[in-house]
């Protein structure tokens, strides 16, 4: 069913999954700060109001040190595909170079030209420079966004390319691979998932001082942005992204959604679990409690419609771990849903005027930031057990990919030492992060 | 086409090292140059606020690589396993201690993060170094165009060679000298008082060093490769490079000589590319020699991608490289006086 994996390829993935997984906790906070402050830097120059401006600062402070974990430990993900994917990269290279390289030349260029002048040049270079360079990094964030997305979407669903010659993959139309429909869906459900982190951090920051009194203008221009925003992503991951995501899954990874809602046997009317654990051996899920016809409805429009199940294709085409498939689904979709609710009830709260004085609702919008970095890792983990056994979706499978030439021991070697300096990093990120929270936006004259 | 595109690359990786070549240097001469944790302050923010955009060109010559030379990405890349991944750690560390080292107000923090930077940096220009060396002494790729190598076998320079030998090790030093230097030419146009004298005598003997080592390596890479300059390429280019290198020698020496500091660094500038680029010009088209036979040798023929491939990098690639250095520009001028270039 699953094929055995051991030795480098083994640990080549783990390795690839640890720290790519490890990276994205900090270009999606990244991406999703990164309009706050264009709009907050805006709202300084429109209105003159110091709140803004000094939560610029605040926040520019926290972003810097985000973008420098994000930077150091982006550069190992880009090498990784000549280190541990030699195969791989000799197979498609011809086609995914293209983002790689465009992502680099295009977005990184960018990003790293004016992040200087963000986060320490706006008494040097004046509010407007100031405000460009906000937007610059901004954009520049979000095309290496896409640029990614292009790279992974062709890994989930190729388009534009051909085979030459000697096997290996080359391109053949340009706009098919770069505006690939799975990579649109993608990017736009990406890219407002980053958002929702980025709307829960900023409340999360604007309820711990709201609750402990401090900062109190600040904490209400944070907890506004924030919950306003927070409500706003929340509603646009679930539908129309989210949804537009799964049914782009439906029609072209039938089995993978078989496997995320544990469906061993195909029909119409088919629902999605909301209790249930799947027992491949028997192949059921046990101790299913469902909404009939949802999954029909959602991945191809009427309550009626046919879904595929596992037992309809051979097993090695199924993903290879779908237990974790499919919990990683469900629990996206349980605290995407939870998101909705907490972020509509703070919204009520908000115009009734009551937001600031409700001690458990603050409390939990200042515990509840971990979760959409959960939200977020799950829904990667969902998109890449999914393509599994597949590098290429239905071109290339992941044992074809791993660099044949590194030996099991070298890559468990730098597994352990990325594990090491990355726990070491995260703890240092959060000293640092820490310390500008609990210093506050300070010198600002409002009360 | 494909000679276009080995330059292009080439030159991608030249930029890389003229640029972040002086940031090792500086992390390396810190604390000879700095001797109180003001002056250390001093050498820190002579880096300036650009060293992200110069890491960059490390990481877009990565990516262009996969797309335009897939093939050598591949077997070089999986090839130097261990010696990439601990460039990949050099670099965490480096940029993490300059990232942090100002954001806590507390010596033990700063030394030790000042340690970091200077270690890393060090780590670093060792590590290019042997990278470099083993550019030119081949590895011992098979007639599948793979290789792995160990970190040494018998130091010796031909068949199952490992990443450290006599040669690479070398070549290493003199790495490690030139960008020293390199690091010591740029601090003098970044600092003041005495911490600028301390760099003003660094950049001359550093760079009076250079000289033997040059001339050892030179002979050395005679012996490892007799077969160099390849056939392959036309004189003319091999000459440019040549009077290159004599002309940034000369403006570099005239500007150590008359303390002119700015035409110093250019040249110190100019001599890293021009050594560079006769050692990439030397080669072509060989991108990675075979020590174990020569007809297993990736040349950029055999590397690169298709013909539409490399027309479609033709495009884009000009246009990101023009916008590249036109943010660089903008930026350097609006931030000019803390840092500037």
């Amino acid at each position: 069913m699953t094929t055995g994996v051991s030795g480098p390829e083994l640990w080549s993935r783990l390795q690839f999954g640890f720290t790519l997984t490890y990276h994205y906790l900090f270009p999606q906070l990244t991406m999703g700060l990164a309009w706050f402050l264009v709009y907050w830097k805006w709202r300084a120059l429109r209105t003159g109001d110091a709140r803004y401006g000094q939560a610029v600062r605040f926040w520019a402070k926290i972003f810097g040190l985000n973008f420098a974990v994000g930077v150091v430990t982006g550069i190992p993900m880009e090498f990784q595909f000549g280190t541990n994917w030699a195969e791989f990269t000799r197979y498609s290279g011809g086609v995914i170079g293209q983002t790689l390289g465009m992502e680099g030349m295009f977005a990184f260029f960018l990003e790293s030209a004016f992040i200087g002048a963000l986060i320490w040049g706006e008494k040097r270079l004046g509010p407007r420079y100031h405000l460009l360079a906000a937007v610059a990094v901004a954009v520049g964030s979000w095309l290496s966004g896409y640029f990614i997305l292009v790279t992974n979407a062709f890994m989930q669903h190729p388009a534009g390319y051909r085979v030459e010659a000697d096997g290996s993959l080359g391109i053949a139309r340009v706009g098919a691979y770069l505006l690939n429909p799975w990579a649109i869906v993608e990017f736009a459900h990406n890219q407002i998932a980053a958002l929702v982190t980025g709307s829960f951090v900023i409340s999360a920051v604007g309820a711990f001082y709201t609750l402990r009194g401090l900062h109190l203008g600040q904490a209400r221009v944070f907890l506004r942005a924030g919950t306003a925003t927070g409500l706003i992503a929340s509603l646009l991951v679930a539908f129309p992204t989210g949804d537009q995501q799964a049914k782009m899954v439906g029609r072209h990874q039938p089995v993978t959604l078989a496997a995320m809602e544990g469906r061993f046997a195909g029909g119409p009317e088919a629902g999605v679990a909301l209790i249930g654990q799947p027992n491949i051996a028997s192949r059921r899920l046990d101790n299913r409690i469902e909404i009939p016809g949802a999954l029909s409805f959602l991945a191809y429009g009427t309550f009626q419609s046919y879904v595929h199940g596992l037992d309809e294709y051979p097993a090695d085409r199924w993903p290879g771990n779908i237990e974790l498939l499919y919990y990683a689904f469900h629990l996206m979709i349980t605290l995407g849903t939870l998101f909705i609710i907490l972020m509509a009830y703070a919204n009520v709260q908000r115009w009734r005027g009551r937001l600031e004085s409700s001690a458990g609702l603050l409390w939990i919008l200042m515990l509840a930031f971990p979760f959409p970095y959960i939200a977020n890792t799950l829904g990667w983990m969902t998109a890449e057990l999914g393509r599994q056994p597949w590098l290429i979706y239905g071109l290339y499978r992941t044992h074809d990919g791993y660099s044949h030439v590194v030996s099991a021991g070298d890559t468990m070697f730098t597994l352990i030492g990325f594990t090491g300096l990355y726990f070491v990093l995260g703890l240092l990120f959060l000293y640092l992060v820490g310390r500008e929270i609990s210093h506050g936006p300070i010198d600002v004259a409002v009360a | 086409m494909i000679a276009i595109w080995y330059g292009a690359i080439g030159f991608m990786l030249i930029v890389y090292v003229v640029l972040d070549g002086r940031n090792f240097g500086v992390g390396m001469l810190q604390r000879l140059v700095a001797k109180t944790p003001d002056e250390r302050r001093q050498v820190l923010a002579a880096i300036g606020l650009q060293w992200p955009w110069h890491e960059v060109w490390l990481v877009a010559f990565g990516g262009t690589l996969v797309a335009v030379f897939p093939r050598l990405m591949a077997s070089a890349f999986a090839g130097y396993y261990l010696a990439l991944i601990l460039i990949l750690w050099g670099l965490l560390l480096r940029g993490v201690a300059i990232e942090v080292v100002d954001h806590v107000n507390d010596h033990l923090w700063r030394e030790f993060w000042d340690a970091v930077f200077a270690l890393s940096s060090g780590l670093l220009a060792v590590l290019f170094g042997v990278a470099a060396g083993n550019l030119v002494r081949g590895v011992p790729l098979d007639d599948h165009g793979n290789f792995s190598m160990a970190f040494f076998t018998d130091f010796g320079v031909r068949g199952h060679v490992g990443l450290l030998d006599w040669y690479t090790l070398s070549v290493a030093t003199f790495a490690v000298v030139v960008l020293a230097a390199h690091g010591a030419t740029y601090l003098t146009l970044g600092t003041r008082g005495p911490v600028r004298d301390r760099c003003v005598r660094y950049a001359r003997s550093l760079w009076a060093a250079t000289v033997p080592i040059f001339l050892i390596v030179a002979v050395e890479s005679r012996a490892v490769r007799p077969d160099l300059p390849a056939e392959s390429i036309g004189g003319s280019m091999l000459w440019l490079g040549v009077i290159g290198i004599v002309i940034s020698t000369t403006v570099l020496v005239s500007g150590l000589v008359s303390r002119q500091d700015a035409r110093a660094f250019a040249g110190s500038n100019g001599l890293i590319a021009s050594l560079l680029a006769t050692g990439g010009v030397a080669m072509f088209p060989v991108m990675l020699h075979s020590t174990l036979a020569p007809a297993n040798s990736l040349s950029a023929f055999a590397v690169a991608s298709d013909r539409t491939a490399l027309m479609l990098a033709s495009i884009w690639w000009p246009i990101g490289c023009v916008l590249a250095i036109s943010y660089f520009v903008f930026t350097s001028r609006r931030n000019a006086g803390k840092g500037g270039l």
